[in-house]
């Protein structure tokens, strides 16, 4: 019942030139126009916790094939899983069955290769912000004014190039956000994943946090893997949503998103995208009610054997 | 300043001399033995004779250099046990219970065998300060390294930290806050199991003097060394406050 083709929509060609020019591979990357790394392959994924009578499955048979520099959006009810599959492609967590891929290598335990942004911005507290986001060029071999020097163009691209020297602490939530983002971006992650990143924000600067974050990936087209249970953020955010349901946690629905590129706020106001919230709420609704008269029909039988 | 404020700070400022006074007032009033509660007038000139012979300095110098002996092998030890046992099991699984066992025991409760095995020397002194700082500091290593924040480790992994490094780069830093925490609890520790030891049988020290002058009735002197080692020991905590706001500045 999933629906696993990998999205039919092609990433735009980079029509407008690129303002940051500067010649770290990234962005070699990008200037033809397409990424080439950073493809997920997850076939046939199972994540089961605990053992016997106590598991629980958390994932089910989840196949998905997420082509380089695409931005996909993982949206779903608490509890259906979804983090658990970003903290598989993390390698957190090991799959029960089935394999997942990064650019054709196993997922075996976390590396530098995937970056992550936590729901919480999770900084090193006793690490100035600079500090902070040359940590992964650091640990990744590059001398330390190499990688200050990357950190400082990283936090440029997130806006927060005055407070290089400032501690984590005297930041607000959401700048604190910006800095795991440059953080998780001045390693070249071939993917980057992010758990609701921006779930414990306010709503405006959620807005901000969104227009920015799609703003860097135009620039660096990484592949992204975002996950939240907020289907306009989904929508207005992702290349492709893919929906998942809870008990067990499986894929319902994989669609590609055909709104304007790049995207603006103003895409919020536009017919389609009223158009895909609804076709997602639907299919949200109809696959709720599906497991909730599965469900009662399991525990009516089960009451009938007693 | 409001006048609410200024009479607070009036307050404050006559706390202490409120307090010798009253002190002084009492030990005078004849209602009270003034030989035992003397004054503070006759406690300070207690001190200062104490001072002009030259033994307060040597008595002080004695005192400071046992704690500091005891603390630092003490929290070393603690700190690199705790950090050890924290972040291995197999070292904790082969450590912990010993230590668990051994940590409830109040450090004075080993003075009797400290000096069967260290007599009067310093040794023994340094040795029954380690004992009473050594467990304080390895139970906040041990704890602070696991309780380092889990999302913390997995950003480090994530960004391509090396196993190796991690220690070094998260769970030392993680920990400190609780260390220091640690630490300083010791320090009030090491003065208490100072009195212990020097009471125990020693020739110089803060405590040392507090017992002769007490057998030889001189209650001013007995008074002025409590004093002294409750100026020493605020001065050690309020020191080592300042050294830990800057070592552990986002604690």
């Amino acid at each position: 019942m999933s629906l696993n083709e990998p999205s039919s929509r092609t990433l735009p060609a980079n029509s407008k030139p690129i303002s940051f020019t500067s010649s770290h591979t990234s962005v070699k990357k990008v200037a033809d126009g397409v990424a080439t790394e950073g493809y997920i392959n997850i076939q046939d994924l199972s994540i089961v916790f605990g053992k016997g009578k106590n598991s629980f499955v958390a994932v089910e048979r989840i196949s998905l094939e997420i082509p380089p520099g695409q931005f996909v959006c993982l949206v779903g009810p608490s509890g259906c899983g979804k983090s658990t599959v970003l903290s598989a492609i993390a390698g957190f967590v090991a799959p029960t069955y089935g394999t997942i891929q990064v650019d054709g290598r196993v997922v075996r335990k976390p590396a530098g290769e995937r970056g992550m942004v936590f729901q919480q911005p999770s900084l090193f507290p006793w690490k100035t912000v600079l500090g902070n986001v040359a940590h992964g060029p650091l640990m990744s071999g590059k001398s330390k004014v190499e990688s200050h020097r990357l950190a400082r163009e990283f936090l440029q691209m997130v806006g927060l190039a005055n407070f290089a020297d400032s501690y984590p602490a005297t930041l607000s939530g959401g700048m604190q956000q910006r800095v795991a983002i440059a953080r998780a971006l001045a390693n070249f992650p071939r993917v980057l994943l992010m758990d609701e990143p921006f779930g414990a924000l306010d709503a405006q600067t959620r807005i901000m946090m969104q227009e920015n974050l799609l703003k860097l990936w135009e620039e660096l087209r990484t592949t992204v893997v975002f996950v939240t249970h907020d289907i306009d953020e989904a929508i207005f955010l992702g290349d492709r949503v893919v929906i998942m349901s809870a008990n067990p946690g499986c894929i319902l629905a994989d669609l590609p998103i055909c709104l304007s590129q790049p995207r603006n706020p103003e895409v919020l106001i536009e017919p389609a995208f009223a158009n895909l919230k609804k076709d997602c709420f639907e299919l949200i609704r109809r696959e709720s009610l599906l497991a909730f008269e599965q469900q009662s029909r399991r525990s009516s039988k089960i009451q009938r054997h007693r | 300043m409001t006048k609410q404020q200024a009479l607070n700070r009036l307050v404050l400022g006559l706390s202490i001399p409120l307090f010798l006074g009253l002190w002084e007032a009492v030990s005078r009033s004849g209602s009270v033995n003034s030989v035992l509660f003397p004054p503070p007038t006759l406690v300070a000139v207690a001190l200062y004779n104490w001072a002009i012979d030259g033994s307060l300095l040597i008595d002080i110098m004695m005192s400071i250099s046992r704690v500091v002996v005891g603390f630092v092998t003490g929290a070393a030890a603690g700190i690199v046990l705790g950090i050890l046992t924290g972040r291995y099991q197999i070292l904790s699984n082969l450590l912990s219970p010993v230590f668990q066992l051994l940590r409830p025991i109040p450090p004075i409760a080993f003075v009797p065998i400290v000096i069967l095995w260290f007599g009067l020397s310093e040794l023994g002194k340094w040795f029954l300060v380690f004992w009473g700082v050594f467990f304080t500091v390895w139970i906040a290593a041990h704890l602070g390294v696991q309780r380092v924040d889990k999302t913390l480790i997995r950003a480090a992994q994530c960004l391509g930290t090396p196993e190796k490094r991690m220690l070094q780069e998260v769970l030392l830093p993680g920990a400190l806050p609780y260390i220091f925490v640690g630490l300083r609890t010791s320090i009030s520790i090491s003065f208490y199991t100072l009195v212990a030891a020097e009471l125990a049988g020693t020739f110089s020290g803060i405590a040392y003097r507090i017992e002769i002058a007490q057998q030889n009735l001189q209650v001013g002197q007995t008074i002025g060394g409590l004093i002294v080692l409750g100026i020493i020991s605020a001065v050690a905590d309020k020191v080592f406050g300042l050294l830990s706001h800057r070592v552990v500045w986002w604690g």
